[in-house]
């Protein structure tokens, strides 16, 4: 089916059969109901950081994804609290405006390569961050606070989505939408990766020059990927909005862009599914060592050096050994 | 007028020594050291600790700022990013592995020197007053000196000591430098050392001025990319004038543009961002670094 | 054979150590009380003095022997998380606090993890005590958020009008950093101004977070030369670099400020030129320290080495919400007898002396009473310590 051998269909349905049942049943067994909000976490996360994988993919460290993830967040916001828009309709809304923002941008700075674009990436930033601090419809320094919960959709009288507001419990409502979103930029970026564009991509990062040579539309090919990029940031940044029901220029920072890179970097950049393991690690780690209290950062810290000095390709690189591909 | 030349003057030469640190170890060993920004504030409590606490003479506190922070560098590079760049990982890896230096070094100092912002006494006291239009404390005139003297020490060292000289076949051919016999383990080394010692006494001279805390190391990192940006990755002069240059910038476009209020950061921002977008090598940076 | 009854005597040693601390913990039921909030990072200063306070008081109370609610003695647990400022972290910190069973948390310290909580807070059965001023926390519909201690609007035209009445200020400018709390902070404190009748001769000129050198974001503002500087939501690790440059740019008014200091930092920071700085404070100035808050700063030091004056105020959140659970036994898993109590609450305030009261306020400003009535403690600094100025009360 699709060209997927057996094993690689068992394995997607582990991990669905996981994600979907397993994680409710363990949660359901241990009474941890707090682990649905870190695993929403990171599976938005984890979008946001696909985004930051398929920059890398074409070979430029991107540093700004906490930019667009801002740029979603208050697209969203508005779109739902001062137009009153249904947060459905503006969760799409705020991916493609992050995109036409990545668009705008892209087209200078993606002629900029290595730590210059990674550079720029970081300052823009902050400049995403100044504006929303700056600008009247995002309410400044004050923030949009009160979002109401996404309300139900339904066509023809028929509910397609269930209203949250009227929900008992949305935790599990979140952990399930956040995870099919997370499921759909994955078969999505799994896709493009085994792509014609995906193999573009590939001879892009080894070597641009080259692959202008024999004919690719590098230019093209850059803007079209830093708009996906931003796209996958735009939503889950919008998602964040909706379950903290509040926006504020500092939702998204400086530390949230190099974070997003680390994941990458953690899961391994040579591995589709690497952002997603990443973020896991990163970000649940962090909550599970949260028993030490104060050493909390030192103990966090130094298992982070230790990996990345015995795995330097990445926690996947484990499993595939060295020179794996994907 | 003249205000602003002195403003830009200080901080500039402040600047450029972060950025002189930082560029030093990209251009080695293309390590985008986020753990810089923490470094500099070791190299401010270590200051604070001997000098304000212990009562140990300025220059001596100094001296062990420096120390330290070589001794620090020369062990970081020894055993965690040498053995990362020869293994078979991307180059980029060593981001990650500098960001967990920089996660882990801000818990030391959380543990170590606590939370709080700490000040040392003044070293001079008196403020020059030239009739209103140029007011520079003296302390400041004598931290933006010493300043300039390490950078034109540092300068010295690099044109024309066998060390410099090394270091700067290093940083333009690592493999040239390597057939040329250059001992490339050993040079890396004391390379990131002296860059970590930079970070080191440009932290213990400001803490005189501006205090340190825990936080201001990640901000003063992002300062650094900045400046290391607008010169030129990897170019040492590059990273003097980048430093001169945000200095100004930032004393000129906070005088000039401060009636914009809010929007005055933003407008620097976005300067640097179409500065780099039409001259993406920087000042005098080698294109696509 | 020897190392296994090494292994053997390690697990018995163990062993009887877990036991040993249980029966120890077994003669009271704990009552854990959260605390989420930023103690690692930039901004950890805001949090460790709320986190030590906490579990000072804590310390305290179960080596006297438990806190008594409703005929039960219990010991106090304080559960700490570290949001490291981020609000998504917030969040679920305050989901692993419902975990925990916890009804009463204090913190975030922050506007955006504060307004962040808010829904897990209040779907949970929370009552928190956030250390951030917007309005809409404590304004209903909002109901769970209760203010840990005094806002800005509310100090600063107490302090603003006590400098005009003594000290004759008619002019006043404002700096803050760019950064949400300080800007909504500056925007308050501007349209307080401009109700007493100041006249406000800057109130734009802002700086980043980083900044290492004021003495250009100053300059500006000094050649309006007004009578009074604010600087508004000014951290601790800033303040004492405002106040140098300031002066050293000749400055010669008063500078004042709506956040609590601490007077080392500033001594350190600024010695002398500090001299004269207005600040909001807790209750520890001598004059109004009970013995009790004397013995909690030396408990305090003696627990972590060195006092932190942010503390005078932050102190009170865990009194507040121990000395309510006394009054209402029954609001122990139950917020909403909580929240019926709070209109009636009164204790006697055992941290000042004289007959000051525990008692929730914050009508005029709310619309319900959503705020702990700390003594608002307007200091000035003066050679290495903060002498009070005055003492007001907020409704």
């Amino acid at each position: 089916m699709f060209g997927f051998t057996s094993k690689q269909l068992a394995r997607v349905g582990i991990f669905l059969f996981m994600i979907f049942i397993g994680v409710p049943l363990i949660v359901g067994a241990t009474g941890r109901w707090d682990f649905y909000f870190t695993l929403t976490s990171v599976a938005l996360l984890a979008i946001a950081s696909a985004g930051v994988w398929l920059t890398f993919y074409i070979g430029r460290i991107n540093i700004g994804q906490g930019a667009f993830a801002l740029i979603g967040a208050y697209v969203s916001a508005i779109l739902v609290v001062k137009a009153g828009w249904s947060f459905w309709i503006s969760l799409p809304a705020a991916g493609l405006f992050a995109a036409v923002v990545a668009i705008l941008i892209g087209l200078p700075i993606l002629r900029l390569r290595g730590v210059y674009f990674a550079m720029i990436t970081l300052v823009l930033t902050q400049v995403v961050t100044l504006t929303a601090l700056a600008l009247p419809i995002t309410n400044g320094a004050r923030g949009i606070s009160n979002i109401p919960l996404p309300s139900g959709i339904s066509v023809f009288g028929i509910p397609i989505l269930p209203d949250f507001a009227a929900m008992e419990n949305t935790k599990l409502a979140f952990y399930y939408t956040a995870c099919i979103l997370m499921i759909i930029t994955y078969a999505a970026l799994y896709r493009l990766v085994n792509s014609r564009l995906g193999h573009l991509c590939r001879s892009m990062q080894q070597n641009e020059e080259l692959a202008s040579s024999i004919g690719v539309n590098i230019s093209y090919i850059r803007i079209v990927i830093f708009a996906i990029s931003s796209f996958f940031g735009g939503i889950g940044g919008a998602m964040f909005g909706s379950i903290a029901q509040s926006v504020y220029p500092s939702s998204f920072q400086v530390a949230d862009s190099v974070n997003f890179m680390l994941n990458c970097f953690l899961g391994g950049l040579g591995y589709v599914f690497g952002p997603m393991l990443g973020t896991l690690v990163l970000y649940f780690g962090w909550d599970l060592l949260f028993e030490f209290g104060k050493y909390q950062m030192l103990i966090y810290s130094t298992i982070l050096i230790v990996i990345i000095r015995f795995l330097p390709n990445g926690l996947l690189s484990i499993r595939f050994g060295k020179g794996g591909d994907k | 007028m003249e205000q602003i030349l002195a403003n830009g003057v200080y901080l500039g030469s402040q600047y450029a020594m972060i950025a002189l640190g930082l560029t030093l170890i990209f251009a080695l060993m293309n390590v985008l050291n986020f753990a810089h920004g923490q470094m500099y504030v070791i190299g401010g409590f270590v200051t604070y600790t001997f000098y304000g606490q212990w009562g140990v003479p300025f220059v001596l506190a100094l001296v062990m700022s420096c120390v330290t922070l070589a001794i620090l560098g020369a062990l970081i590079e020894r055993y965690l990013f040498a053995p990362v760049i020869k293994g078979p990982a991307r180059e980029e890896s060593t981001m990650l592995l500098a960001a967990g230096i920089a996660f882990f070094l801000d818990a030391v100092i959380l543990l170590v020197f606590g939370e709080k912002q700490s000040g040392v006494p003044k070293i001079v006291d008196g403020v020059f007053n030239y009739d209103f239009r140029l007011i520079m404390p003296y302390d400041r005139i004598l931290i933006c000196v010493l300043a300039i003297l390490s950078i034109v020490a540092f300068i010295g060292l690099m044109q024309y000591t066998k060390t410099g000289r090394a270091l700067r076949a290093l940083a333009q051919d690592r493999t040239a430098a390597q057939l040329m016999g250059v001992n490339v383990d050993r040079y890396s080394m004391i390379g990131f050392a002296l860059g970590a010692m930079l970070a080191g006494l440009v932290g213990g001279l400001l803490v005189t001025i501006t205090g340190v805390n825990l936080g201001m190391g990640g901000a003063t990192s992002i300062k650094a990319f900045m400046m290391v940006m607008i010169g030129g990755a990897g170019v040492i002069s590059g990273a003097i004038w980048d430093g001169i240059i945000l200095g100004f910038m930032e004393a000129i476009g906070l005088a000039l543009l401060y009636q914009y209020g809010d929007i005055t950061y933003l407008l620097i921002f976005v300067s640097l961002m179409i500065f780099l977008a039409i001259r993406p090598q920087g000042l005098m940076g080698k294109p696509w670094g | 054979m020897q190392r296994r009854s090494l292994i053997q005597a390690a697990l018995t040693a163990a062993t009887l150590t877990a036991f040993g601390v249980t029966s120890a913990l077994a003669e009271n039921p704990a009552l854990k009380i959260g605390f989420v909030g930023v103690t690692s990072g930039p901004a950890a200063a805001w949090g460790i003095s709320n986190q030590r306070s906490m579990e000072a008081r804590a310390a305290w109370l179960n080596e006297t022997g438990g806190y008594t609610i409703g005929g039960t003695t219990y010991d106090i647990e304080i559960v700490s998380f570290d949001d490291q400022k981020d609000p998504k972290r917030a969040i679920a910190g305050m989901e692993k606090m419902a975990q925990e069973g916890i009804h009463y948390v204090v913190g975030p310290n922050v506007d955006d993890g504060a307004a962040a909580v808010r829904p897990v807070a209040e779907s949970n059965g929370i009552m928190y005590f956030p250390y951030a001023f917007p309005k809409s926390l404590y304004q209903a519909p909002a109901s769970n958020a209760v203010l840990g201690m005094v806002a800005n609007y509310q100090s600063g035209p107490a302090i603003y009008k006590y400098l005009m009445e003594n000290k004759g200020v008619k002019t006043v400018a404002f700096i803050a950093a760019n950064e949400s709390d300080p800007l909504s902070q500056r925007d308050g404190g501007v349209a307080a101004a401009k109700e007493l009748g100041l006249e406000v001769v800057s109130d734009n000129v802002t700086y980043q977070v980083d900044t290492t050198d004021f003495t250009p974001v100053l300059t500006p503002v000094m050649r309006s030369r007004p009578d009074l500087l604010v600087l508004s939501g000014v951290s601790p690790a800033n303040a004492p670099q405002l106040i140098r440059s300031a002066r050293e740019l000749g400055f010669q008014g008063i500078i004042s400020t709506e956040t609590a200091q601490d007077a080392g930092v500033l001594a350190e920071g600024a010695g002398d030129l500090a001299k004269g700085f207005i600040s909001v404070g807790g209750a520890s100035t001598p004059e109004l320290a009970s013995p009790m808050m004397n013995e909690f700063v030396d408990r305090y030091t003696e627990m972590f080495g060195e006092y932190n004056d942010e503390s005078n105020t932050k102190v009170y959140a865990l009194e507040y919400i121990l000395e309510t659970l006394k009054a209402e036994p029954s609001a122990i898993d139950d917020v909403e007898a909580f929240k019926a109590k709070m209109d009636t609450f009164e204790a006697p305030n055992p941290y000042m002396n004289g007959d000051a009261k525990l008692r929730y306020v914050g009508m005029s400003s709310f619309g319900q009473k959503r705020q702990v009535a700390v003594p608002l403690v307007v200091n000035v600094y003066q050679d290495g310590a903060f002498e009070t100025l005055f003492v007001a009360e907020v409704d």
